[in-house]
């Protein structure tokens, strides 16, 4: 079990980011939030490999990498593989949701309209996540 | 000479002239059956030389009136006979040069013409070759031929002959229309790409705004008087009325780009799976009055068809106890469904006007007016009908078919 968290977002959008740190802060959980607003930003984080994340959020609609293709990315990398990556989408999209699961994918969230509906899933995400063990890598 | 000897001499004589005259008369009897019977087989031949020339000439015609190609050529590909049409086909005068076979065949299809040929010989003919040939000017053409060998009196194969119609504009068509096909298989997929990339990109700042809303009234609780809370609630229900549109939107343009099959669909677990989509209030109860059939569609289609009638349903009723019944006709060709509420009822004159698209009857921030258009949509692909009888303030009943 870890009380702490270290997850990487990978989200362009401003306010969805806004949204999970708050969420995080008025929850008052102790998870770590690294933020990255693109795949290539997050293949620089990715770099440093002393200093991984536990899980990741990512997003699907990015511009430059797309999150399928980050994803296809990080499954090829033999250490980078193993971190659970979790989908936050607006998507529902069978294709997209087949294509993730395909690839490999530790969850896939839809972000709901509703903020406090958002805060319910972010709080049942984080709480499953905290409570599995973890490859230390 | 005895008198004796000259008695036997002369009976002897007698009888030998006798015989001769007999001989001479079965001559005689003989050369004239001889005489009847080649006179009867002079017209006989005659006769056969008449229905030869006729079946020559019937031949001629068919070989000169036959709108396809016909080709005869030799066991080595030597071509002894084209008709005109053969002649406008391949362009060759064969008068003027030989011409071989092999010269005719288009590369590619070089493999097959050898095992054509080869079942030729086999089995005495072959249908359906179809393949391309060079013509004199080197123009590629479409064939199709039809071939058998041509024997002589001891039975041995001495030539092969061809009937060859020019494909060629078929073949194009053809193809044609497979391009045409793929391109309107991906400018479908590149459309429904197109759709759920336009919803995502609207459905994000509903999101954002959403979030933004909420902050503001959670960080400015104390400060808020009852009006700006009223108002904070209404953006949220714009909110949610448009993000209910642009599903809408999206579920409407998904149907019918679906790459599934249709398959056989039972509709009573269709109907009960409902009740885990579909929130019923406790005071309506739904009736399904028979057992519904099984019929040949595509099932999620089908579940929304379901789902968005009886939720319409669910919706508008006004009464204390709500019912709602399903009930199912058969007829020799499709089965006649009814989905009937004691609901608000629709007027005579919205009866039409439901069933096109942002058509909403209502205000509510459920109604978008894209689900009787959806369920439309869904019996359009299905072919089938949907009509509706209603009396304001007291009923609605929805019929539709599905064909068997």
């Amino acid at each position: 079990m870890i009380n702490t968290l270290k997850v990487l977002l990978i989200e362009d959008d401003t306010i969805e980011v806004m949204k999970l740190n708050r969420t995080i802060s008025s929850l008052a959980l102790k998870h770590e939030i690294i933020e990255a607003n693109n795949g290539e930003d997050a293949l620089k984080i990715l770099e440093q490999k002393e200093n991984l994340p536990h899980i990741i959020l990512l997003d699907l609609n990015m511009p430059k990498i797309n999150g399928i293709e980050f994803l296809s990315i990080l499954k090829e990398d033999e250490i980078l593989k193993h971190i659970p990556t979790i989908i936050l989408t607006t998507s529902n999209n069978q294709k997209d949701l087949l294509e993730c699961y395909k690839i490999g994918i530790a969850g896939y969230i839809l972000k709901p309209l509703k903020y406090e509906a958002y805060v319910s899933k972010i709080e049942k995400l984080l709480a499953y996540w905290s409570i599995n063990e973890l490859i230390k890598i | 000479m005895s008198r004796n000897e000259i008695d036997i001499l002369k009976r002897a004589l007698q009888r030998e002239k006798a015989a001769r005259k007999a001989a001479e008369r079965i001559l005689e009897d003989k050369s004239r059956e001889l005489y009847l019977t080649s006179e009867e087989l002079k017209t006989t031949n005659l006769k056969l030389e008449e229905l030869l020339d006729e079946k020559s000439t019937q031949l001629q015609g068919v070989f000169e009136n036959i709108i396809d190609a016909y080709v005869v050529m030799d066991l080595k590909g030597n071509i002894l006979k084209f008709n005109d049409p053969a002649i406008a086909l391949f362009g060759y005068d064969i008068d003027k040069a030989p011409v071989n076979v092999l010269r005719l065949i288009y590369k590619k299809d070089y493999k097959y013409a050898m095992q054509s040929f080869k079942n030729l010989k086999k089995n005495g003919f072959f249908t359906n070759y179809s393949a391309r040939i060079y013509t004199k000017s080197k123009a590629v053409k479409w064939v199709h031929i039809n071939a058998s060998l041509i024997f002589n009196k001891q039975k041995k194969p001495i030539a092969a002959q061809g009937i060859v119609r020019d494909i060629t504009e078929l073949k194009n068509l053809e193809l044609q229309k497979e391009l045409l096909l793929k391109k309107l298989e991906k400018s479908n997929d590149e459309l429904q790409e197109y759709a759920h990339i336009v919803s995502h990109d609207l459905k994000s700042p509903l999101r954002s705004i959403d979030a933004l809303v909420s902050w503001i009234k959670e960080d400015n609780k104390a400060h808020l008087n009852a009006a700006s809370l009223q108002n904070f609630d209404l953006i949220s229900n714009t909110l949610e009325k448009m993000e209910h549109l642009i599903s809408g939107i999206l579920n409407y343009s998904s149907i019918g780009f679906d790459s599934v099959k249709k398959e056989a669909v039972d509709l009573n677990t269709i109907v009960q799976n409902l009740n885990t989509i579909l929130i019923v209030p406790e005071h309506i109860t739904i009736n399904l009055k028979t057992k519904l059939p099984i019929v040949k569609g595509f099932k999620t289609k089908l579940e929304q068809l379901f789902q968005n009638l009886i939720g319409n349903a669910i919706k508008f009723i006004d009464k204390e106890k709500g019912f709602i019944e399903i009930d199912v006709k058969e007829t020799p060709s499709y089965y006649e469904f009814s989905i009937k509420d004691n609901g608000i009822g629709i007027d005579k004159k919205y009866h039409e006007k439901i069933f096109k698209i942002f058509n909403s009857l209502t205000k509510r921030k459920d109604s978008t007016g894209i689900g009787l258009s959806i369920v439309k949509k869904i019996l359009d692909i299905h072919h089938g009908e949907i009509w509706l009888e209603s009396v304001v303030g007291e009923f609605t009943t929805f019929y539709f078919t599905l064909k068997k």
